[in-house]
């Protein structure tokens, strides 16, 4: 089984990784104070980056943050210094698996440039407070950090979420700050999940170097079967990643990949998500829940194979699809087009290559699903981002017929992430299914409760 | 990656709709038992362990004599839900209780040492509008890669 040469990961990759966790360290103890160790680590980051046009930015901001200057600038060359060594990374385990699974490395749609709206002004100024903000928490390290230094970014958080063009920095900087605050004020000294962090503060830090330019589109036209899902969701932000099979007329069928999120507070959870995300994507819902096509006319697709789902252009067929069916055929040998990661967003948690397991080909070893066997031998289930839903169990694994898993890199080795089952009826397991039910019940629910509530208040004021 | 917390059970939503942990406060707003057309706003102050209860207008609760009355220990009770015992307890600088044999805020009561202590309901009631202002974002269906980073 070639997915078995998985088990092993390329030396430069174990390397480089290696070179972030010093690096990491030094965000642990803060730029503030760094020691002759802290030192040598960024010495040593300056000397792998030598002959990359990275090379002389990084001696400045490393000989700068050595004489104390602290401006945006220094702490922005070393985010992209350490994004830099993770898309190395990526791009080597990205070569890796297609090698392992004899398929030709994922490549960007070519697509003329469309114009778009620019991020209005304000956008920028926004932006430079995020900067800043980043560069205190760099400044004092993630082991010092107080409520106080925390709580005013909140303020600027806010502006953020009321801007659409800056919806990615909304969901990615209110995760970041919630899990900071969650973690501080904490009993004794907090336990600092470092390379996380580290990870969430880098991709900010890149993310708001510039306002973001509108990217290349292109409108499509087909039928979109999806076939395996996943959620992903902090305390303010839900989102339902879909993967399915594009089919546009007189072209072959490809992978591509939608997502629909919402924005919430921490008790809306369960039932209530269906609510939240059937205002942008309640066809979507409907289609997963019925194991039907959905017809698409003029929907964005990205360079990425990112389609921009949008309800108006979708229309919910009602042929009953057989998905596994689907899945396979488009797995199997798959087309370089398919779900892949911008340059600068590359980073080797974003890899999220699809599968197809035939039932023959696995096995569920233990009950919890920690590993599958692979003919007779063992292969990591990412077990961790197993959602907790009714949707999708471990149980679904034994006497399943096949399934489709993102075969994804974190801790250091590859894992199988199952996002659809095959049990052999229809409707294969997969998170989602359930959404379309649960609209329903959503409706008299906790987000209705909260608005009441605060109308309470409100009218109590005059 | 961080594993979300699991909640021992549902917050009660309807009861205290909102509850959080902010300016060095225990805070948040709780729904009158009797009168559905009443919201309290209440706190418990960190350190000097003083605490208030209010209607929205600054009227200060009727069970409110010298300790805290019931819509505190409901705020209490879902704050150590949401939390968790050991997060509120060093918030709120309650040394002398012990998180692992704490399992609902009622059990905290009896470390609260300070008393009724007058603030602006009014400030309580603006973050509860902040909070509720993340479910007046725009969805979207455009690609947010890096929501990856997040599971549960």
């Amino acid at each position: 089984m070639p997915i078995l040469d998985l088990r092993s990961v390329p030396e430069p990759v174990v390397h480089t990784a290696e070179l972030i966790g010093h690096l990491d360290e030094v965000f642990e103890s803060g730029f503030g104070r760094l020691s002759s160790a802290n030192l040598q680590t960024l010495a040593s980051l300056a000397a792998s980056f030598a002959g990359t046009p990275l090379a002389e930015p990084l001696d400045a901001a490393i000989a700068g943050l050595g004489r104390s200057e602290f401006v945006d600038r220094h702490f922005a060359v070393i985010a992209a210094a350490r994004a830099a060594a993770h898309g190395a990374m990526h791009d080597a385990l990205v070569a890796q698996a297609s090698a392992a699974l004899s398929r030709p490395r994922p490549e960007l749609e070519a697509l003329a440039a469309t114009p778009g709206q620019a991020a209005p002004p304000r956008a920028a100024v926004l932006l430079e407070s995020v900067r800043q903000w980043l560069m205190e928490l760099a400044i004092a390290g993630f082991a010092n950090l107080e409520v106080g230094a925390l709580l005013p970014f909140q303020a600027t958080l806010d502006a953020i979420m009321a801007e659409p063009a800056l919806v990615r920095h909304a969901a990615l900087l209110s995760g970041f700050l919630d899990e900071l605050l969650t973690v501080f004020p904490a009993h004794g000294k907090p336990e600092v999940p470092r390379l996380r962090w580290v990870d969430l503060w880098a991709r900010a830090m890149v993310l708001s170097l510039a306002p973001p330019a509108p990217a290349a589109t292109r409108e499509v036209k087909g039928e979109l079967r999806v076939f395996a899902t996943d959620l992903r969701q902090h305390d303010h932000v839900v989102s339902l990643v879909a993967f399915g099979a594009l089919h546009e007329p007189g072209k072959p069928a490809r992978v591509v990949r939608t997502q629909v999120s919402a924005f919430k507070v921490d008790v809306l959870q369960g039932d209530d998500i269906a609510g939240l995300l059937n205002e942008v994507g309640g066809k979507l819902l409907e289609a997963i829940a019925g194991g039907q096509g959905v017809k698409i006319v003029g929907m964005l697709l990205h360079a990425t194979g990112d389609l921009v789902w949008q309800e108006a252009r979708a229309e919910v067929l009602p042929a009953k699809l057989k998905l596994a069916e689907e899945a396979a055929a488009v797995l199997t040998s798959p087309t370089p087009l398919r779900p892949s990661a911008r340059p600068e967003d590359r980073h080797p948690a974003v890899i999220e290559e699809l599968v197809w397991l035939p039932g023959d080909a696995y096995a569920a070893a233990g009950k919890e699903a920690r590993e599958l066997s692979l003919g007779g031998q063992m292969f990591p289930v990412a077990f961790e981002r197993w959602p907790s839903s009714d949707d999708l169990q471990f149980a679904d694994l034994t006497g399943s017929k096949g399934l489709v898993a993102l075969l994804r890199f974190d801790g250091g080795r590859w894992a199988l992430q199952p996002v659809m089952i095959d049990k052999g009826k229809p409707l294969p397991r997969m998170i989602g299914t359930g959404l379309q039910s649960a609209r329903g019940k959503a409706k008299g629910g906790n987000l209705a409760t909260l608005k009441e509530r605060a109308g309470k208040l409100l009218r109590k004021k005059s | 990656m961080i594993r979300p917390r699991v909640l021992p059970r549902a917050r009660k939503v309807q009861k205290v709709p909102f509850v959080e942990l902010y300016a060095g406060r225990l805070q948040g707003v709780v729904s009158s038992g009797s009168d559905d057309e009443r919201v309290y706003v209440s706190y418990f102050e960190a350190g000097t362990g003083n605490f208030y209860c209010s209607t929205n207008n600054n009227r200060p609760c009727g069970g409110l004599r010298g300790s805290p009355c019931k819509h505190l220990v409901e705020l209490l009770n879902e704050g150590v839900l949401q939390y968790g015992p050991a997060r509120v307890i060093a918030y709120l600088g309650l040394q002398q209780a012990e998180p692992d044999k704490i399992k609902t805020g009622g059990e905290l009561l009896r470390f609260i040492k300070g008393g009724p202590h007058k603030v602006e309901a009014g400030m309580v009631f603006s973050r509860f509008l902040t909070y509720l202002q993340y479910v007046s974002v725009a969805p979207t269906g455009a690609p947010l890669p890096d929501m990856v980073w997040f599971v549960r």
